[in-house]
């Protein structure tokens, strides 16, 4: 007797695979034919060539931006790559109440980014804790416009960023860490290996395929990046609009009535094509370093 | 085998380019959608009203009308919809997209224009051809739009900015509070003396200029067809420089150009600035929010042009009752029903009949009184400021642009060059 038919598993996959059409590869498709238009939310467009691509040639918005998202990744890439591996080095130990700093440093994780990026803007405006706390202590003068200066709203952003992701990234490591044999560290240190060369040759080693994984995650989402910026600047994109992401960019030309749906999208194949760039470079790395 | 690989790409791109008319309909149009009933025609039927965030506070004044124009019209039926103040115009949108716009709905001039654009809004002036004689010429103005013929909407009710000063700022200063700066050059002179004054410690002013000053200015924003913005002229280079350098010399609170500025009415509020705009009404919440206020806060006249700001009864034009929308419309702005509404909340009405109700035109004496005649007596030279074709990312572009200029990062010219282009950009888009 046989229940299964030559449909069966088609009949199983059926709603995953609507699931993807309709919510994943629809909206892809769609959103390269809007590029293509000048379409609005209202009475749709026409098709208008490469006249959108061209205008993203001479936009000095989308220049600032594509420099803030860059400066985004490459500061963060570094510092949520090493740190939180050190931070899960720390907590990895077996010490009395290590578990308060496990949850200690992954609470950021828990909380949500627009509740984060508020509470640091009251921290960091001109009347913030920070500056206060600098002018009492005679540090400063005047106030440090964190949230005023294109540069350091971006590096405030970046902070914010770093701090919210250590914990996150620190729990990956934590996991990876555990596949990495006891016995090695042993017997390095049975050959006079301190802590350090072990760590080198032999922590970094064990997580160095977890490594290239939280590089690629830390790229991609640095590059769409746009909480952290967007309540930092309060929406506009701080003076003159020079910290905008790509992401608010994109944001800023989609809504209304009148929104530029085509520009938009035009903005959307852009980000996706930054964004693929780091990836398949660090896939690259990957792939030669498993091979060497 | 590369043929094997390609055959995927090709046929993606092939439904791509199928797909392409997805979504993409026919472009704007010039003229509204015309009725096919005129004011007489006979009212009866359902018909569905849309309103902005009146419940609860002012349900049972709605639901009176409602009631009195079902009496009026036997064998009407209104059907009332009231939607949350936030995120208003996502659900007009959404609607609209839809094609499920109520009959008759609460669109303010800026949220009509794209829907008459595309033809969704009747053309009200072709089958009341009495609105122009009934409601003030600025209500209706700024629901006819350059570049489209006719009038998409029944003006609601109106408001205008009056000026608040601080007498108390104003005396410290040894500024006179009972002749005010009335033009825009003597406002700045006022901030100089009291920015000097006070050794940099007051401030009279903290707002930054709009598209709104720029036609103050003289400064034609629009080309007559619609199709075209102009405002990058030497006028309003010169605003700009005005501007810049009044921030430079340290006349206007530093945070002006940043997120953490507050608005010019709440710093008045806190008592930071000397000067803020506000409607007919504000006198009374600046005293509400900070009580040390009562007593300091004089009103004048706004500086120049006041603004106008209008909202108004529209109708869909895919309404399958023209005849009771346009009378539902018609019968909620009409001047009974707006002055009784002015009395329950701080509006102005926008009919003609009213301008001669004492109760907006007379003064009891207090400095609450006064505020709201003033604001009253403003609305007879106030214009819509700003056309209504601003928006969005133009809007956010534009106040960009503003700031690089006013901070001194490129100069005025490059500033409001680069503002023209990108919102003409936009524009065409």
């Amino acid at each position: 007797m046989r229940y299964q038919r030559w449909f069966t598993p088609w009949v199983l996959v059926v709603p995953a695979l609507a699931w993807l059409l309709v919510f994943n590869l629809w909206p892809s498709i769609n959103t390269v034919i809007l590029s293509f238009t000048n379409a609005k939310p209202l009475g749709g467009g026409t098709f208008v060539g490469l006249r959108n691509f061209e205008t993203l040639l001479h936009d000095e918005q989308l220049r600032w931006a594509l420099l803030n998202s860059v400066i985004y990744m490459v500061v963060c890439l570094p510092f949520l790559t090493v740190l939180p591996l050190l931070l899960a080095v720390l907590v990895e130990k077996k010490l009395p109440g290590i578990t308060f700093f496990r949850t200690a440093f992954y609470t950021p994780v828990v909380a949500s980014a627009v509740v984060v990026a508020l509470i640091w803007q009251w921290i960091l405006d001109d009347r913030g804790l920070v500056n206060g706390l600098a002018e009492k202590l005679g540090v400063i003068s005047g106030p440090l416009p964190f949230l005023s200066d294109q540069w350091l709203l971006l590096l405030s952003a970046i902070s914010l960023t770093i701090w919210k992701g250590l914990g996150y990234y620190m729990i990956i490591y934590l996991a990876a860490l555990g596949n990495v044999g006891r016995e090695l560290h042993e017997a390095a240190a049975v050959d006079g290996a301190g802590p350090f060369r072990r760590f080198v040759h032999i922590t970094i080693p064990g997580v160095r395929g977890t490594m290239i994984l939280i590089s690629i995650l830390i790229s991609v989402s640095a590059l769409r990046v746009f909480s952290e910026l967007f309540i930092l600047s309060g929406g506009k994109g701080g003076p003159g609009g020079r910290d905008n992401s790509v992401v608010m960019l994109i944001q800023q030309y989609s809504q209304g009535f009148e929104g530029n749906l085509g520009y938009a999208s035009a903005l959307s194949i852009v980000l996706f094509f930054v964004t693929v760039v780091p990836m398949l470079v660090l896939a690259r790395l990957n792939r030669r370093g498993a091979e060497a | 085998m590369r043929s094997r690989r390609l055959t995927p790409v090709a046929a993606l791109a092939v439904a791509a380019l199928t797909l392409a008319g997805c979504g993409l309909g026919s472009a704007d149009t010039s003229s509204g959608s015309q009725p096919t009933v005129d004011a007489n025609a006979q009212v009866t039927g359902e018909v569905s009203l849309q309103t902005w965030a009146l419940k609860p506070k002012f349900t049972s004044y709605v639901e009176g009308v409602i009631k009195a124009f079902e009496a009026k019209y036997p064998g009407t039926k209104v059907n009332w919809l009231d939607q949350p103040g936030d995120g208003y115009d996502k659900k007009v949108l959404s609607q609209a997209s839809a094609g499920q716009l109520p009959d008759v709905v609460n669109l303010p001039p800026d949220f009509a224009l794209p829907l008459a654009k595309q033809q969704m809004l009747l053309d009200v002036g072709a089958a009341d051809p009495k609105i122009s004689e009934e409601y003030v010429e600025g209500g209706v103005q700024a629901y006819q739009y350059q570049g489209l013929t006719g009038t998409f909407g029944y003006p609601w009710y109106l408001n205008t900015d009056i000026d608040y000063w601080n007498s108390t700022k104003f005396a410290a200063a040894g500024l006179d509070v009972k002749s005010p700066p009335k033009t825009f050059d003597e406002l700045l002179a006022a901030a100089k003396v009291m920015h000097d004054k006070t050794g940099g410690r007051e401030y009279l002013m903290s707002r930054l200029p709009g598209i709104g000053d720029f036609t103050n200015a003289g400064v034609k924003i629009l080309s007559d067809d619609g199709k075209k913005f102009e405002f990058n002229t030497p006028e309003a280079a010169a605003l700009l420089d005005k501007y810049r350098d009044a921030y430079k010399a340290g006349y206007l609170p530093r945070d002006i150009l940043t997120q953490e500025y507050l608005g010019n009415s709440k710093l008045f509020t806190q008592s930071k600035v000397a000067w803020t705009t506000g409607g007919g009404n504000a006198i009374q919440d600046f005293v509400k929010d900070n009580p040390s206020l009562k007593g300091k806060v004089v009103p004048s006249p706004a500086l120049d042009t006041p603004p106008l700001y209008v909202q108004g009864l529209s109708v869909s034009a895919k309404t399958k009752n023209q005849a009771a929308a346009i009378a539902l419309a018609r019968f909620v702005t009409n001047a009974e029903n707006q002055a009784a509404f002015a009395k329950i909340v701080n509006i102005f009405p926008s009919t003609k009949a009213s301008a001669q109700d004492p109760y907006f035109s007379k003064s009891d004496g207090t400095p609450e009184s006064d505020a709201k005649v003033l604001a009253f007596e403003s609305l007879a030279k106030a214009k819509v400021l700003t056309p209504p074709i601003i928006s969005g990312a133009t809007n956010d572009f534009i106040g960009q642009q503003i700031s690089l200029a006013i901070a001194g990062k490129i100069s005025s010219q490059q500033a409001l060059d680069a503002a023209v282009a990108k919102a003409n950009q936009l524009l065409t888009q």
